[in-house]
């Protein structure tokens, strides 16, 4: 087995008993880069000679007998939403295909404090909006599992630089799926967390109140040591919870004896792909068999949650991408007459149509007579949504469903038609508007051998209790399965 | 429903071209369609979440550690450390 193939985990484990340098990892990480890259493109930009240096520091830290993070030395890729000072950040949109931030986001000081070594950043729908990195300015990302087919989004190339051993683990950003979805799609762990646990400052905005950054990796374990890493407060960032951030690795354990899974009937109606329910429930099955308790249960507001996700989503983002006026930084037109001439065409030269889009929903929900038609009764329905969600959460401890109505469809399948890429989100949308945390782990193959995610669903701040799940689960199949490429 | 896309674009100071009206129109109609799928027995309540209050930071002013030429290297137009824009007033 090659180094870039083993999981942060063991990696860790060789570099505490000195059977490998993180030079070593690192530039087995970067070989199997340039050998898969051109089939794959999950980097917009690569950072060998920055990540080769650093490498060099921990090694010699490590040689010095420094008290190392865990996942010191590991090499970890960035979603290209996350600011990266010195470090191109484009959110994958002709707009930013310049800007060089002056600053780094929250988590990348906390990726930096642990000595992670950055490979680069990570390709994605422009500005996260999209379920399939096809809306990217610059390339489209291929599944791993079947390069014909889309990766998912929005932050495909974090998921598929992860199962195509291009990264050991890496971040992505989830506003209505963009973590969970692409894990599924590309056979990975992925974990969005309860939103406010991670900072959120230095990710570019989408939608401030639904987003959230997470890990993504190959092992339930790297996803738990990750997620620790970027956890906590933040005095930059009003909306990051003040709670603890537990070790969650240490608090991982691997059985379900008395767990209390919940199946919300109305995730596995018409709609619903039969390959993907069956591996969802065999995967409960599984569960049930080594100890946990299993009852149906009703969610009866999730018919409407698309709907709220897509007003409120889109109304955010309509706000938060005024800033790209061609002044302060980003993209600017050629030629114009006047100021209103200078924004109009820097911003429609700049988007691309699926961010014009969704800036036009929300700036027709936000507008004068649409507002409590719209915007205001979709607050309203996400209220009633968490209202449902705490009213099940006092009988179960972890709510299982489908990650994705279906497995990985063929690139340009569904690109002309935006009605059927957004109902891809039918799934994941719910929890972010109940901002709860969710986990997607693989729980199964199509009949064409694509990757089926099963999703975990538990309350607030309850994230060891998603790992465990997972962990479990992990343990009870033996693993997961990677792509041959 | 009958969406002005040229209103809202100029709102959104989006320039829509004439060849690109219908498609966007047609988008926007069939995602305004499937946004109109809202309950219609839902009461009024207020939005605030007292359980989530946010920790606000202190009104105190803090030593800014990045330099203007930094903050203002990304921006297409600079002269003597401002922010150029077309003439707006004659």
């Amino acid at each position: 087995m090659e180094l870039f193939e083993k999981s942060a985990f063991e990696l860790s484990q060789m570099l505490d008993k000195k059977e490998v340098s993180s030079v070593e990892i690192t530039k087995s990480v970067f070989n199997r880069i340039y050998s898969v890259e051109e089939k794959v493109n999950s980097y917009v930009t690569l950072d060998k000679e920055n990540a080769l240096n650093k490498a060099q520091e921990v090694d010699k830290k490590i040689a010095n007998g420094e008290k190392l993070s865990p996942l010191a030395g590991i090499p970890i890729g960035i979603k290209d939403n996350i600011s990266t000072k010195g470090l191109r950040t484009t959110c994958s949109s002709k707009m930013l295909e310049n800007y060089v931030p002056p600053f780094n986001a929250t988590v990348i000081d906390k990726v930096n404090n642990a000595d992670m070594i950055i490979t680069g950043k990570l390709n994605m729908d422009e500005f996260a909006m999209g379920s399939s990195t096809e809306t990217s300015y610059f390339k489209k990302t291929k599944n791993p599992f079947d390069l014909e087919r889309i990766p998912g989004g929005s932050s495909g190339g974090s998921a598929a630089s992860v199962a195509a051993g291009e990264a050991v683990v890496s971040l992505g950003s989830d506003t209505g799926g963009s973590i969970r979805q692409p894990a599924s799609y590309c056979g990975v762990v992925g974990l969005k967390p309860t939103y406010g646990r991670v900072s959120r400052f230095g990710l570019v905005a989408f939608a401030s109140s639904l987003d959230q950054i997470g890990p993504i990796s190959r092992t339930v374990k790297d996803v738990a040591m990750l997620q620790s890493v970027i956890s906590g407060h933040d005095r930059y960032d009003a909306t990051s919870a003040c709670v603890d951030t537990p070790d969650f690795l240490a608090g991982l354990k691997s059985d379900v004896k008395g767990l209390r899974i919940g199946i919300p009937k109305e995730y596995f109606g018409n709609g619903i792909d039969s390959n993907v329910k069956d591996a969802v429930y065999n995967a409960v099955k599984v569960l049930e068999q080594n100890g946990a308790s299993v009852k149906e249960i009703s969610l009866p507001s999730t018919n409407y949650a698309l709907s709220a996700y897509y007003i409120i989503s889109s109304a955010e983002a309509s706000s938060n991408l005024a800033r790209y006026d061609g002044v302060k930084y980003g993209y600017r037109a050629k030629e114009f007459d006047s100021l209103i001439d200078m924004y109009e065409k820097t911003r429609s030269e700049g988007f691309g149509d699926e961010v014009k889009r969704r800036i036009l929903l929300g700036t027709f929900v936000l507008s004068s007579g649409f507002f409590d038609a719209y915007y205001k009764k979709a607050k309203l329905v996400q209220r009633r949504v968490s209202a449902e969600f705490n009213e099940v959460f006092k009988d179960v401890d972890v709510i299982c469903t489908p990650t994705v109505p279906s497995t990985a469809f063929k690139i340009g399948e569904n690109i002309d038609n935006p009605l059927k890429m957004y109902a891809t989100d039918i799934c994941t949308v719910t929890i972010n508007i109940a901002g709860l945390p969710a986990m997607s782990i693989p729980c199964g193959y199509d009949d064409k051998g694509l990757p089926i995610g099963l999703q975990l669903v538990g309350n607030k701040f309850c994230e060891q209790t998603l790992l465990n799940t997972a962990n479990a689960y992990e343990n009870i199949i033996g693993g997961f399965k990677s792509p041959l490429l | 429903m009958n969406i002005d896309i040229k209103h809202i674009a100029k709102l959104a100071r989006l320039r829509i071209e004439d060849g690109e009206l219908e498609k966007f129109k047609n988008d926007m109609q069939g995602i305004v369609e499937m946004v109109e799928n809202l309950p219609s027995d839902i009461k009024d309540e207020p939005l605030l979440d007292p359980e989530n209050s946010m920790k606000l930071r202190e009104d105190k002013v803090r030593e800014n550690k990045y330099s203007r030429d930094e903050l203002t290297k990304n921006a297409p137009h600079v002269t003597a450390g401002c922010l150029v824009v077309p003439k707006t007033v004659e």
